[in-house]
């Protein structure tokens, strides 16, 4: 488990519950995207399964792991958008069998906040009383969207967020950038590894800055420039939702500045003249209804509106408010 | 023998151990003691809280083999058997993953035959809401007169869903959620089989943490003890649970109040780095918003607040400066906050925003105190209308608390037309309560009404208004006619738009009579008409008057020419 980073406290806990064989029947692991749940679940699954129940990758059950070919060993994932109420129901025959290699059966169900009402339901009776042996991991970042009653089956294993700095040192070696990048990477990306390694580190690390510039740049006065950046923008569109967290941030940061907040708590250090010029140039009610023409501008979007009209409309308010 | 996590391994066994469910178990003993036992039952309930145990108990009791009772053994065979959940003879079907109407066929085949060992064929179906709508239905004939032998129980979180056809079959029971300090007795006595050793807070913050559920407190006390050991300290408990200190909450709401933006942020940084969810932040927050309305509203809320002593004076010191509807705004906007967290993705922004929003939102005034306002400045410009000019500006009052019609007020609306009488100033009803409305109703408010109606952006109406000429204006009869060419214009929705309008007007309900005004007959002039002649009175005059003037005079002389034409330069002028 030490290639995990992060998560020593969560880790020390399933350890010793494999070490004082007080292993539960359900886990649900939850918290934010991204910051290395599965991969702690799949070493717990690895540790519970070997035959010296440590993880020791000699055994067979270890190298079967490895090889992803471990008989004891399910996963479910969302089939499409959902995980549906067959692959449930697919599921519980071979739960109910007795384990191949005789340590248990370990099924990991990754994204549970995305089982249909009905695969939820249906699992609700296996959950609660598996056949001995058996080990299920529920893996959710918005578990407030499970059922309570799904719930109230597992015990609750936290992960959180990684702190920045820890972020930053990976990333700056993982990467090979500058101590400088990192920091900014790993502030932008707000503590997830999927973020951060992610397709989206391009505009994070190169795009973000022009992008900024220019958003701060619009005024009332001049609407070509607002038409043009709205245009701008629009060519962008696989990452129009990253882009928006990157003007929430932003303006984010100006608000923090208005109200006195240490520049380490930013999330843009390396724009802090722009940030401090800005901020004092708008008024803290300016700024929240920058916020909120964005926040707008996310809500259309998530309802279809024509992107084009979505991005003038926002970038309107934004250079109004 | 793997592990069996605490809620399993003390599951109640007797009807007894289940607890915070009197009502359903003694009703169940009674029934049982009395030999009255229907054939189907539906146990509901939140989750957690013994629905499950409690059929599984109840099929105990009737299959022991110790004789029907109300304590079963737990040592003969057939309670030994429903206990592994083995039983031959009582069947534990998952109602969510055997949903179909197949199913439910199979399993009424299989009620036919005689129990093989125990007294009944028990049928306990978890999660019934989940059946299929034509599985309820292929149920009804068997649930309703089942054979002697088989008993019915059914268990669900969500009996809403269950059609009333079933749910008069069966008797129902409602489990309640259970109360913290019956969680916290159990826990208690469990920590004490197992040797752990916890203080009384530790196990009170775990039992609220369950939130009614017996089931969700013993997850929680497994997780503290796979964390803990055996020895379970305080500090950490409320870490693991996830829950923020109640310090830094009251800080949180301390620098609402006090609306200090920095250190709200300072406190969301706080927050972010002891790693806490926002979203359960938020959660908490609402709790103790809360309390402070409640503190708002009763002196000593006693058990309605669940807080320590220190904290309660606490809240009552910020509750005390500020008004209760402060509090509720505050609250609302929480609650709303708590949503977006839900779906944000970026918690900590929101959060942010949110707070500082709060912190930086201008006092609300209340809204009695906003009508309070009102109606003082409705006082004083009717009091102006006593003594000012009769020219002055009062608009159509009408005041709440008079149920009988408000006199009119008279209006200058009609300041812009030709001059006729100025209206009369109206007296301030309260002092004239019997004033007929009749008595100022001149030609002056037929003119007035047009007026209103142009006012209110209606001018189709208004035109045709002034083409008509009034007959008779006696109060609620309105007699108008209307000439001939314009008459196919005054339809029936003009008409009903305009007996609205007159009500509001008048103030009171006004039939409008509209007659077809032929030619030739004597009427009184329209509008239009009497302002036509008007404007060649004041033609004429202006000529006269022109042509009196000494310069026009002189000028006539000088140049021996005619007037050919006089043209007002500026109409207000003359």
């Amino acid at each position: 488990m030490d290639s995990i980073v992060g998560h020593q406290q969560q880790i020390r806990i399933l350890n010793a519950a494999i070490e004082h064989n007080r292993v539960a029947h359900a886990y649900l692991f939850d918290g934010p995207d991204g910051i290395g749940k599965k991969l702690v679940a799949q070493i717990f699954a690895r540790n519970f399964l070997c035959e010296s129940a440590n993880g020791c990758g000699l055994c067979a059950s270890c190298s079967q792991m490895a090889a992803h070919t471990h008989p004891d060993f399910f996963t479910l994932e969302p089939d499409g958008t959902a995980i549906k109420i067959d692959q449930i129901r697919a599921l519980q025959p071979q739960l109910v069998l007795r384990s191949f290699a005789g340590r248990g059966k370990v099924c990991l169900i990754d994204s549970a906040e995305l089982m249909t009402h009905e695969a939820a339901n249906a699992l609700l009776k296996t959950l609660e009383e598996p056949t001995a042996g058996t080990l299920i991991i529920l893996i959710s970042s918005r578990p407030d969207s499970l059922l309570s009653t799904i719930r109230s089956r597992c015990q609750r294993v936290r992960f959180n967020r990684l702190p920045s700095r820890e972020l930053a040192r990976h990333l700056e070696k993982a990467l090979t950038i500058s101590a400088a990048e990192a920091k900014v990477l790993a502030a932008v990306a707000d503590g997830s590894f999927e973020k951060a390694l992610g397709q989206h580190q391009d505009l994070y690390l190169k795009k973000r800055a022009g992008l900024i510039q220019s958003l701060s740049a619009l005024s009332p006065t001049s609407s070509i420039q607002t038409f043009e950046l709205a245009q701008a923008l629009k060519a962008e569109k696989d990452t129009i939702d990253e882009i928006l967290n990157l003007f929430d941030v932003f303006f984010r940061d100006l608000l923090l500045v208005q109200h006195g907040q240490a520049e380490d708590q930013l999330i843009n250090q390396d724009l802090l003249p722009l940030i401090q010029q800005q901020s004092r140039q708008l008024s803290t009610p300016q700024v929240m209804d920058k916020l909120e023409a964005v926040a707008r501008a996310r809500r259309y979007l998530s309802r279809n509106v024509n992107l084009h009209l979505t991005l003038d409309h926002m970038l309107m308010q934004i250079a109004h408010a | 023998m793997s592990y069996l996590v605490l809620a399993r391994k003390w599951r109640p066994q007797l009807f007894d151990d289940l607890v915070g469910q009197e009502h359903v178990s003694q009703t169940l003993k009674n029934a049982i003691t009395t030999d009255r036992v229907h054939h189907a039952f539906l146990f509901t309930g939140a989750r957690g809280v013994g629905k499950t145990s409690a059929a599984r108990i109840f099929a105990k009791a009737l299959n022991c083999q110790q004789g029907v009772t109300t304590t079963p053994c737990g040592t003969c065979s057939s309670c030994v058997e429903i206990t592994s959940g083995q039983g031959i003879d009582v069947l534990e079907i998952d109602g969510a993953s055997h949903n179909g109407v197949d199913d439910i066929r199979e399993l009424r085949d299989a009620v036919r035959y005689l129990p093989s060992q125990g007294r009944y064929k028990i049928i306990i179906i978890d999660e019934v809401h989940m059946l299929s709508n034509s599985a309820f239905n292929a149920l009804l004939k068997t649930l309703e007169e089942p054979p002697a032998h088989v008993k019915f129980i059914f268990a669900t979180t969500e009996p809403h869903k269950i059609p009333v056809t079933i749910l008069s079959r069966c008797q129902r029971f409602d489990f309640r959620k259970i109360g913290i300090a019956a969680v916290q007795a159990r826990l208690r006595y469990i920590a004490g089989e197992e040797e752990i050793t916890i203080s009384d807070i530790g196990l009170a913050a775990i039992a609220r943490h369950g939130g009614g559920s017996m089931r969700d407190a013993l997850s929680a006390f497994d997780q503290v003890i796979a964390c803990c050991g055996n020895e379970v300290a305080d500090e950490p408990v409320q870490q693991i649970l996830g829950q923020v200190s109640s310090q830094l909450l009251l800080d949180t709401l301390a620098a609402i109040v006090e609306r200090d933006p920095p250190k709200l942020l300072r406190l969301v940084a706080q927050i972010d780095d002891l790693g806490h969810s926002f979203r359960q932040f938020c959660h908490q927050l609402v709790a103790l918003v809360r309390g402070l309305v409640i503190l708002k509203v009763i002196a000593q809320p006693g058990e309605l607040l669940d807080v320590s002593e220190g904290e309660l004076a606490e809240l009552r010191r910020l509750a005390e400066p500020r008004p209760l509807d402060e509090f509720q705004r505050i609250l609302a906007f929480l609650l709303k906050t708590e949503a977006e967290l839900a779906t944000s993705s970026f918690s900590r922004l929101t959060m942010e925003v949110a707070l500082v929003k709060l912190a930086t939102l201008p006092t609300g005034i209340d809204v009695a105190t906003l009508i309070q306002r009102l109606e003082r400045l409705e006082k004083k410009l009717l009091a102006r209308v006593d003594y000012s000019a009769p020219a002055a500006v009062a608009p159509p009052v009408v005041s709440e608390g008079h149920g009988a019609a408000p006199a009119a007020v008279s209006t200058s609306h009609g300041a812009d037309l030709p001059p006729e009488p100025p209206p009369l100033p109206e007296e301030p009803e309260e002092k004239k309560p019997d004033a007929q409305p009749a008595e100022e109703q001149s030609a002056g408010s037929w003119a007035g009404l047009v007026a209103f109606v142009r006012n209110r952006q209606r001018p189709r109406i208004s035109s045709l208004l002034e083409q008509a000429s009034l007959l008779t204006l006696e109060l609620p009869l309105l007699r108008i006619a209307m000439p001939a060419k314009f008459f196919g214009l005054a339809d029936s929705e003009m008409q009903q738009n305009l007996q609205g309008l007159a009500a509001e007007y008048f103030s009171v309900p006004v039939t409008i009579e509209m007659i077809k005004g032929a030619h030739g007959e004597a009427q009184p002039p329209s509008l239009h008409e009497e302002r036509e002649r008007q404007e060649t009175d004041r033609q004429r005059k202006l000529r006269e008057n022109a042509l009196e003037h000494p310069l026009v005079k002189s000028a006539l002389e000088i140049f021996g020419g005619t007037v050919e034409k006089v043209t007002p330069i500026d109409k207000g002028f003359v």
